[in-house]
């Protein structure tokens, strides 16, 4: 069972003055300026905060990255926010930081998320080939979103899939990154993504 | 710290110029000597993930008044559960300077350190708690609070 965390670290780990709530992540990525701190800010309970996180580059594409020798980390400025969903679960909402012409790594940031949103511009569709690479790469469950800014699409849905070669498994869906309803729905596309491949997998 | 002849207090002043050259950023020269140089996951174990929950300790709270600094910021900090990313950007401290100091103070048992199991993410019950938790946010929501 894991929904009851218990300290993993220290030999006097055991006094915590309180418990803490089991954390569950989500990633949101796309590109630079694409609405990624508006949506975590539309459902975050808090002001989104800022930390500095490292992340790899590279200098190559990301379809290599286990292979290039030629990375360097580099430290980057991450917007983040939750959600108390109860007193026991509290959801992260991480948004990646938008890096242009280089591949990158968010490792220190994805691994052990329950999913991601891949925020997508449709007036700039190529800043988000490398988000979906990314995570279809690491196998993170994911759905694309489409922000709709001044409530208009400038594209068909089906062009955007066909454009950014979104595999049709993949979820592909509008929202409003200035709504909170919105968010809370495409947030629950990406879990319904999560819950099915975890479905599959404890019935394989 | 100081190599090839310089002067401490040399050393001290250029760290403070180029502080101040980065508007609203962190002072990251005094943590990192304050990890004595080391970083998050240099060694065998990975480093805990930015969402592993920190929380003080009875003991840690009782010797506040005998830390210093960063330390006691932490300790204070921590009196209510949060994760390493909150505790970072609220002490305008790196990630990675705040995972050393974690370990070391829980460590030193003025920390519990909880981290999130590796399956968590992948677990139908987890799954649907996330599910229906999110299904209860309403359509919108009042003013944000500044700190959680």
């Amino acid at each position: 069972m894991v929904s009851v965390p218990s300290p993993t670290h220290g030999a006097h780990s055991a006094t915590a003055v309180e418990q803490p709530p089991l954390p569950v992540k989500l990633v949101i990525a796309g590109g630079f300026g694409v609405g990624k701190t508006t949506t975590v800010g539309s459902i975050s309970e808090i002001r989104p905060l800022t930390t500095e996180a490292a992340i790899t580059e590279v200098a190559a594409g990301v379809d290599d990255l286990t292979h290039t020798p030629d990375k360097t980390t580099t430290t980057v400025a991450m917007d983040f926010g939750c959600i108390t969903l109860d007193p026991t679960l509290k959801l992260y909402l991480f948004g990646t930081p938008g890096q242009d012409r280089f591949g990158f790594m968010w490792d220190d940031i994805v691994d052990g998320a329950v999913g991601a949103l891949v925020i997508v511009d449709t007036r700039r569709l190529d800043d988000c080939y490398a988000a979906v690479d990314y995570f279809e790469h690491k196998r993170i469950p994911f759905a694309v979103a489409v922000n709709a800014f001044d409530g208009a699409v400038e594209h068909d849905l089906e062009e955007v899939r066909w454009a950014l070669d979104i595999a049709d498994h993949v979820p592909l869906t509008v929202f409003d990154a200035r709504r909170t309803g919105s968010v809370r729905d495409a947030l629950l596309v990406v879990l319904d993504v999560a819950l099915s491949r975890a479905q599959a997998a404890a019935a394989s | 710290m100081v190599v090839g002849g310089r002067e401490p207090q040399e050393t001290e002043e250029g760290t403070w110029d180029d502080e101040e050259a980065a508007v609203g950023r962190a002072p990251a020269v005094r943590p990192f000597l304050l990890t004595a140089g080391r970083v998050s996951g240099g060694g065998a174990a990975a480093p805990i993930p930015i969402e592993t929950q920190i929380v003080s300790t009875a003991d840690g709270l009782s010797v506040l008044g005998k830390l210093a600094f960063e330390h006691h910021d932490i300790v204070a900090a921590c009196r209510r559960p949060q994760s390493v990313a909150e505790l970072a950007a609220r002490l305008r401290l790196h990630l990675n300077v705040v995972r050393v100091l974690a370990e070391d103070l829980c460590a030193a048992g003025h920390l519990a350190i909880y981290v999130p199991h590796a399956r968590a993410a992948q677990d139908i019950s987890v799954l649907r708690r996330v599910i229906n938790g999110l299904r209860a946010v309403p359509d919108s929501r009042g003013t944000l609070r500044d700190s959680g």
